[in-house]
């Protein structure tokens, strides 16, 4: 097992190696610099400018910029936040973990829903519940996600109007709270991202349900599962034990690249419910070319899929007894 | 001894394509979306026809319309000759909200009529016919407003239609571009092998373990947020293809790595065929099927993407407009403009559609072209 760990490290190394080259190539590829748009302020004089251009680094050559970056990455200095004059380390933490909140909710809503109604669908299938299921799912795949995040916010204003429920609409926290405890807090947080994860969590059940429907009925039609039947085991037994394991390896295989997908996409409902994540960080710093924000929160997302990766062949190796890594 | 020729029935054999075809046709929902983007791509093409004014036209100052309500139809059979009717608009400030109130002037009424020319609002039909005929209008100053105005009061209905242009070529086009670019590397690195294989792998990596959304928002960043808006539409399509080939480069790969031992390659090696034929003539042919499948798949996300980054402003930007853009005016609006106005909310609709038409083509396409689903 080790020596396939440190194999499949090893072929990821250039992966990650490549995509930050191309990542700080197409940032250096933006006319200018951050320092640009200090130029247009008349208070502040060129030579102020050309000693921040000395002191950020901005005067020496791509490689160089890009050498001292990597040497600095892979140590954990994660570089410095032009616009905030902070490490980027502690700009982006944060974003980074309220993106996570947002997308661990939104998994765990996403599997739990899609292996139910994929289950439910194939066991099922073309009934009248499976058929509006399928409908649900094309819809859902359907929609684009800021606007449905939009219909939401609709939709909770006019709850609101009616029946006085004050769902939160926008933001991380209520400011109207005064010192709240830690459970009181994370309760507030909780309420604020419930609406957003639902609306994230859509996409990934529409999807997954139907891919999740489709495997199990390959599988079901398989001889193993009639011998199963024929064998009198339980209907629990074989769906469970036997059918549903085979019909989920190509979900685990997928996992790898779940982690990058999900904090991407949540961007556009960040945006429409003002959650302070990773994208409005994203599309501040590309405004205002802080380089080393983009470059760095985009390297730990590739860091990311390589983990995850990694997890998931480990999870498959160890759901799917025909792969042994020795 | 003469041979006889027995005399058989002639079987009539049918090739892929019409195999295909005929099941293609036989799926209903796969019919449905083809009527779905038949209706879309026809309304989008004759946009400028079925729209009554330019996407540009609005009116500022004393008389300006921003964020009207629809313009209701009435049916008046009184005085003149009976039909559709129009009222007049008359804005006021209502001083206790200090909204614009929209009401009718019932003094003055404007018969809807067909087939208008509006020398105002040329248009050309596919960039070769000019024309200023427009569906319906109603003569000035009356305004016909089917779905309301935006904030500038330009015609939603004529911006949709408008918009359609946009979001369904760019998808569509960029799907091309990525499809053409899949062929290409992924054709490359299955047939040549070797590093170069290792190298484009790499590189397809690359672009999964990127997010999405990153990825198009840094490369939109090499130009300034503010260029002119032609060459933004021509970037964001560049964009979108850019980064979409991964997939479908990885799966010819491995086609043409399964095709590369069959022996009628090398019997085409044997021949004297160069490598570009065989690539070309021999092995690609054979991927046909599954690019025709996988743009029909590509194309929905593409036009949910290009409508998310004008959505977030630095995709389609004034003064054309896009659907996805047309929702960022709506939300620019405030809570109010959703509350208020939920009809400026009707370019999300078209967007869904689109997308929906497309899917159901490329499952129907993907039922048809699989040997295990024939009916």
């Amino acid at each position: 097992m080790l020596p396939f760990l440190l194999r499949r490290l090893l072929q990821l190394i250039p992966t990650f190696l490549l995509g930050t080259v191309v990542l700080f190539m197409i940032v250096q590829a933006a006319p200018g610099d951050f320092l640009t748009q200090l130029s247009q302020n008349p208070k502040i004089s060129a030579d102020r400018i050309d000693a921040l251009r000395v002191m950020y680094g901005l005067d020496q050559s791509g490689l160089v910029q890009y050498w001292r970056w990597l040497t600095h990455f892979l140590v954990g200095n994660l570089g410095l936040s032009f616009s905030a004059n902070r490490p980027v380390w502690e700009v982006v933490a944060p974003r980074l973990i309220n993106s996570l909140v947002l997308v661990v909710i939104s998994t765990v809503l996403t599997y739990s829903l899609a292996i139910t109604i994929g289950v439910f669908g194939a066991l099922r299938p073309y009934s009248l519940a499976d058929r509006l299921l399928s409908g649900l799912a094309y819809f859902g795949l359907g929609i684009p996600s800021f606007f449905f995040a939009l219909l939401a916010l609709y939709a909770l204003v006019v709850v609101k109007q009616n029946t006085g429920w004050d769902l939160p609409i926008g933001g991380k926290t209520s400011g109207a709270l005064d010192d709240p405890g830690f459970f009181r807090n994370a309760w507030d947080v909780l309420l604020h991202a419930l609406i957003p994860s639902v609306i994230l969590a859509l996409r990934g059940i529409s999807s997954e349900s139907r891919f999740i429907r489709g495997q199990m009925l390959e599988v079901l039609g398989q001889d193993y599962v009639r011998t199963a039947r024929a064998k009198g085991l339980g209907s629990r037994a074989v769906i469970y034990k036997h059918a549903f394991r085979n019909a989920a390896l190509p979900l685990v295989a997928g996992l790898g690249a779940l982690l990058p997908a999900l904090i991407g996409g949540a961007g556009f409902v960040e945006v429409v419910f003002n959650w302070p994540g990773l994208t409005p960080l994203l599309l501040d710093a590309l405004g205002t070319q802080d380089l080393y924000v983009v470059v760095s929160t985009t390297a730990l997302s590739t860091l990311l899929y390589i983990i995850g990766n990694v997890i998931s062949d480990l999870a498959l190796a160890a759901v799917d007894p025909r792969i042994r890594y020795s | 001894m003469t041979l006889t020729v027995s005399t058989r029935k002639r079987t009539s054999s049918r090739s892929l394509y019409q195999i295909a075809f005929a099941q293609f046709r036989t799926h209903p929902l796969a019919r449905f979306g083809l009527l779905i983007l038949t209706v879309l791509y026809l309304a989008a093409v004759l946009a400028g026809f079925l729209s009554p004014y330019s996407p540009t036209e609005y009116e500022s100052g004393a008389t300006r319309v921003s964020w009207a309500p629809p313009t209701p139809l009435h049916w008046q059979s009184g005085s003149g000759p009976p039909g559709l009717v129009v009222y007049g608009i008359k804005r006021e400030v209502d001083l206790l909200t200090f909204r614009d109130n929209f009401t009718e002037d019932r003094t003055q009424a404007y018969p809807l009529r067909f087939f208008v020319h509006r020398p105002e609002a040329r248009y050309r039909i596919l960039g070769l016919f000019s024309s200023d005929l427009h569906l319906i209008g109603v003569a000035a100053p009356g305004k016909l407003y089917l779905w309301g105005t935006d904030n500038l009061g330009h015609d939603e209905l004529s911006r949709v239609l408008y918009g359609g242009q946009f979001s369904l070529a760019i998808g569509v086009i960029a799907a091309f571009i990525s499809v053409g670019l899949g062929m290409l590397f992924g054709g490359v690195a299955g047939y040549l092998g070797g590093w170069v294989d290792a190298v484009i792998m790499r590189l397809t990596e690359v672009l999964t373990a990127i997010p999405e959304l990153f990825l198009l928002i840094t490369l939109r960043a090499i130009f300034p947020v503010d260029s002119n808006p032609v060459v933004v539409f021509y970037l964001i399509i560049v964009i979108l293809g850019l980064i979409g080939w991964g997939g479908i480069a990885r799966v010819i790969r491995s086609q043409l790595l399964s095709v590369r031992e069959q022996d009628y390659i090398a019997a085409a090696v044997s021949l004297g065929a160069n490598n570009t034929r065989i690539i070309g003539r021999h092995m690609l042919p054979n991927t046909f099927s599954f690019v025709i499948v996988a743009m029909s798949l590509i194309i929905p996300g593409y036009i949910l993407l290009e409508s998310g980054l004008s959505f977030l402003g630095i995709g389609i930007v004034e003064p054309y407009a896009s659907w996805g853009s047309l929702i960022r005016t709506a939300q620019d609006g405030g809570f109010e403009s959703i509350n208020g106005r939920p009809w400026v909310l009707i370019p999300g609709l078209f967007i869904f559609l689109a997308v929906l038409g497309w899917q159901f083509v490329g499952d129907g396409l993907r039922d048809a072209f699989d040997p295990r689903k024939r009916s």
